[in-house]
């Protein structure tokens, strides 16, 4: 059971990576993926900074928690994936963005199987 | 006005003059200027513009330049004005763009070489980038800025993101092809390179119609964007660049059929007829050579079977050429029908020389599973229609191009000398040829010349821009003068390490492999414009000169130097790939290289 957790909340951290790097290698595709123009100047510095940083340590804190077993690790990515899919809602009801449900959802799901995993996975607390 | 008036008038009147007059002096200039050159000094309307460009049209593909391909359209208009016999492009196709648009050398205006065959090491530099900079305004812009409706119907290939693409050139309504090429018959890329067919309908994509052909629909859409303005008053500018005869070479079947059995004498024959008929014509002189291309094939070897399949491969050649002017007709027509005929200027001309990239062998088993897998084939009973790939043959390229030598890419005339043909009614010479040294950047000036544009300044639009090379061609279609350039006035080029220069009647030229052994050569073009006697050993003084003049135009244009082992096609292939899967890959290394520390340390802890 725990090994399949493993494997099962592994798999969107590797996503997660690579989406951070996708933003460092090729940001005009990574922009397209979340619908959003690629900026330049400051703008450009910012998008690829913070959501490369984003999802990058997202990744990473998965893999920590389950190298250490240590159940606060999996708080942060919980928190970041969470805190998305919450702030989504918010932008569509405080300023008009479109209800993005088809990351939402995921987001969730994920949010839900770390919070799973960090009852059921760690050795220590 | 006499000194006495002067000395009479009252002092208002003195300090009145005292200002005009200077303002009249430094217009007077202008004024002159205009007179000289302005075809429209009697007439304060404007003409319509329409600049057609064809693609890979080798040099003797018109029915006016010695072709026995029906081209009566443009043949009409040759009648109705000025074709140029000694007109020179790029030998490829953005960097010939770049200098038609802007009238700015390519290498300063971002253009150097195509994107696809720029090296990585060149890339580093801004102005190595292969789409069009903007330190240049393109003559759509001026003319849009001078009151004039502009459209593109066509091939652009000067930059796909938006604001590289037309309708953020000064062009007011678009339907636009971003890549080097595309299938004539379906939205559909012609190389492995591009993963779809890049058009775009005023600087969004789009998707092509079911009934699409490459010229049918472009003539289709320059004829509704020019009546959707057609109510009111204002002249317009529209740039009509053809798919028109690039790879794959496809036609209708009706325009195939009328050159079945035309080629069969093979491409050395039709080489040696289109020179005489050329010859005949006063497109070249009557004692002009005319070398053997050493990518001619013997014809008389060849099997029945491969000689029917190369004759096929030429007649839809022809046949694209033909489908192109049937549909250049179709515009003259709406034109007369709209009464807007008579006050069009139309501008025809070949972005570079023929094309010799076609395989000598098309219909072997190995490229047919190679084109097979973009859902091609080379079949003969659909060559040309749609879901075949062809082109002409390396050996019938060379007739394409008679009776020069070289082809696309090399700086041979056969890849820089093109048709140019400038008609209308109110060109003033009619079905007069005219010899004179002209080059790609001359159609710009000639076109503000034309519609009294004035040219832009050191800065337009904020921002500082390129200066005009170009010359105006207008004393040439006036028949004031029979030459732009003097003597000692001298064009610099330079494409992927093939260089040229052109210096009154001579040129110096330097191609590299596979076709060129990399050694300057001076040749006379204009009474031996099939390059086929080196000069350099004879005028060793003229080449030197020539060479301390390319070497400063290097200088003057940041042109960069190509390693040694740089080859075109190659690079086309390595950019290509890196484009289309480079950061996937990459991707995929960089994601193994974070996780698999993790991993293993996961492993080693979990033991």
């Amino acid at each position: 059971m725990k090994k399949v957790l493993s494997v099962i909340i592994a798999l969107p951290a590797v996503m997660f990576i690579m989406t951070g790097l996708r933003w460092l290698v090729d940001p005009a595709t990574a922009a397209a993926q979340f619908g959003m123009p690629l900026l330049d100047g400051i703008g450009l510095s910012t998008q690829i900074g913070d959501l490369a940083a984003f999802f990058i340590a997202g990744g990473m804190f998965v893999f920590i928690a389950l190298i250490t077993s240590k159940r606060s690790w999996y708080y942060p990515p919980i928190m970041l994936v969470g805190f998305t899919a919450l702030f989504r809602v918010l932008a569509w009801l405080l300023h008009d963005a479109t209800l993005a449900v088809q990351m939402i959802v995921p987001e969730i799901v994920i949010a839900v199987l770390l919070l799973a995993a960090s009852r059921i996975i760690p050795e220590h607390e | 006005m006499t000194l006495a008036t002067i000395q009479g008038s009252s002092w208002p009147r003195l300090l009145l003059l005292a200002i005009v007059m200077p303002l009249l002096a430094s217009s007077l200039p202008a004024q002159a200027a205009s007179m000289s050159t302005s075809l429209f000094t009697e007439s304060s309307e404007r003409p319509n513009i329409v600049l057609i460009l064809a693609d890979d049209l080798g040099f003797t593909d018109l029915a006016s330049y010695g072709s026995e391909i029906s081209t009566p359209n443009l043949s009409t208009l040759a009648k109705n004005g000025l074709s140029f016999t000694n007109y020179h492009t790029a030998a490829s196709c953005a960097p010939t763009r770049a200098m038609l648009l802007t009238g700015v050398n390519n290498h300063r205006a971002g253009v150097p070489n195509i994107p696809e065959m720029i090296p990585p090491q060149q890339r580093r530099h801004a102005h190595y980038q292969g789409t069009l900079g903007r330190n240049v305004v393109t003559v759509a812009t001026l003319l849009q800025d001078n009151g004039y409706h502009t459209y593109m119907a066509g091939k652009w290939h000067l930059g796909m993101t938006p604001d590289l693409l037309p309708s953020r050139r000064g062009f007011e309504q678009t339907i636009a092809l971003a890549d080097s090429g595309a299938d004539n018959w379906e939205q559909k890329p012609y190389l492995p390179i591009y993963e779809k067919a890049n058009w775009f309908a005023d600087g969004e994509e789009t998707t092509l119609p079911e009934d699409f052909y490459s010229s049918r629909f472009l003539v289709d859409k320059a004829i509704e964007f020019i009546d959707s303005n057609h109510a009111d008053d204002k002249p317009f500018f529209t740039y009509l660049p053809f798919q028109a005869v690039h790879m794959p070479v496809q036609a209708p079947q009706a325009f195939i059929d009328h050159y079945m059995g035309v080629y069969e004498a093979g491409p050395q024959a039709l080489r040696e007829q289109r020179h005489a008929n050329a010859t005949a014509l006063g497109i070249v002189p009557a004692s002009s050579p005319m070398v053997t291309m050493a990518t001619t094939d013997d014809w008389q070897a060849m099997s029945a079977e491969k000689k029917r399949y190369e004759a096929k491969r030429m007649a839809v050649y022809a046949a694209m050429v033909e489908a192109m002017d049937y549909h250049i007709g179709r515009l003259i027509e709406y034109l007369k029908e709209t009464d807007q005929y008579k006050k069009t200027i139309f501008i025809f001309a070949s972005d570079n020389g023929s094309e010799a990239s076609g395989l000598a062998n098309q219909n072997t088993s190995l490229n047919q599973r190679v084109l097979r897998a973009q859902n091609y084939n080379a079949d003969y009973t659909t060559l040309g229609l749609k879901g075949s790939f062809n082109a002409i043959s390396p050996s019938f390229a060379s007739a394409s191009a008679s009776p020069l030598a070289y082809y696309k890419f090399y700086v041979g005339e056969g890849g820089m000398r093109v048709p140019l043909i400038i008609a209308g009614d109110s060109i003033p010479l009619k079905n007069e040829l005219s010899n004179a040294f002209s080059f790609v950047t001359d159609i710009t000036p000639t076109i503000l010349a034309l519609t009294q544009t004035t040219k832009p300044a050191e800065r337009y639009g904020g921002r500082k821009v390129e200066a005009i090379i170009g010359r105006n061609l207008l004393p040439l279609l006036n028949g004031h003068t029979k030459r732009v350039y003097a003597e000692q006035d001298s064009v610099g080029y330079e494409l992927g390490g093939h260089a040229a220069l052109f210096q009154g009647d001579f040129k110096i030229s330097l191609n590299r492999a596979p076709l060129g052994n990399n050694e300057w050569r001076l040749y006379n073009i204009v009474t031996d414009p099939g390059e086929s006697k080196d000069l350099s050993s004879m005028m060793p003084a003229r080449l030197q000169n020539m060479l301390g003049l390319y070497h400063q135009f290097t200088i003057d244009n940041k042109v960069l130097p190509v390693a040694a082992n740089y080859y075109a096609q190659r690079q086309v292939a390595l950019n290509g790939l890196q484009q289309r899967f480079g950061s996937q890959i990459l991707l995929m290394i960089l994601t193994v290289l974070v996780v698999l520390p993790f991993y293993l340390v996961y492993r080693l802890s979990h033991k």
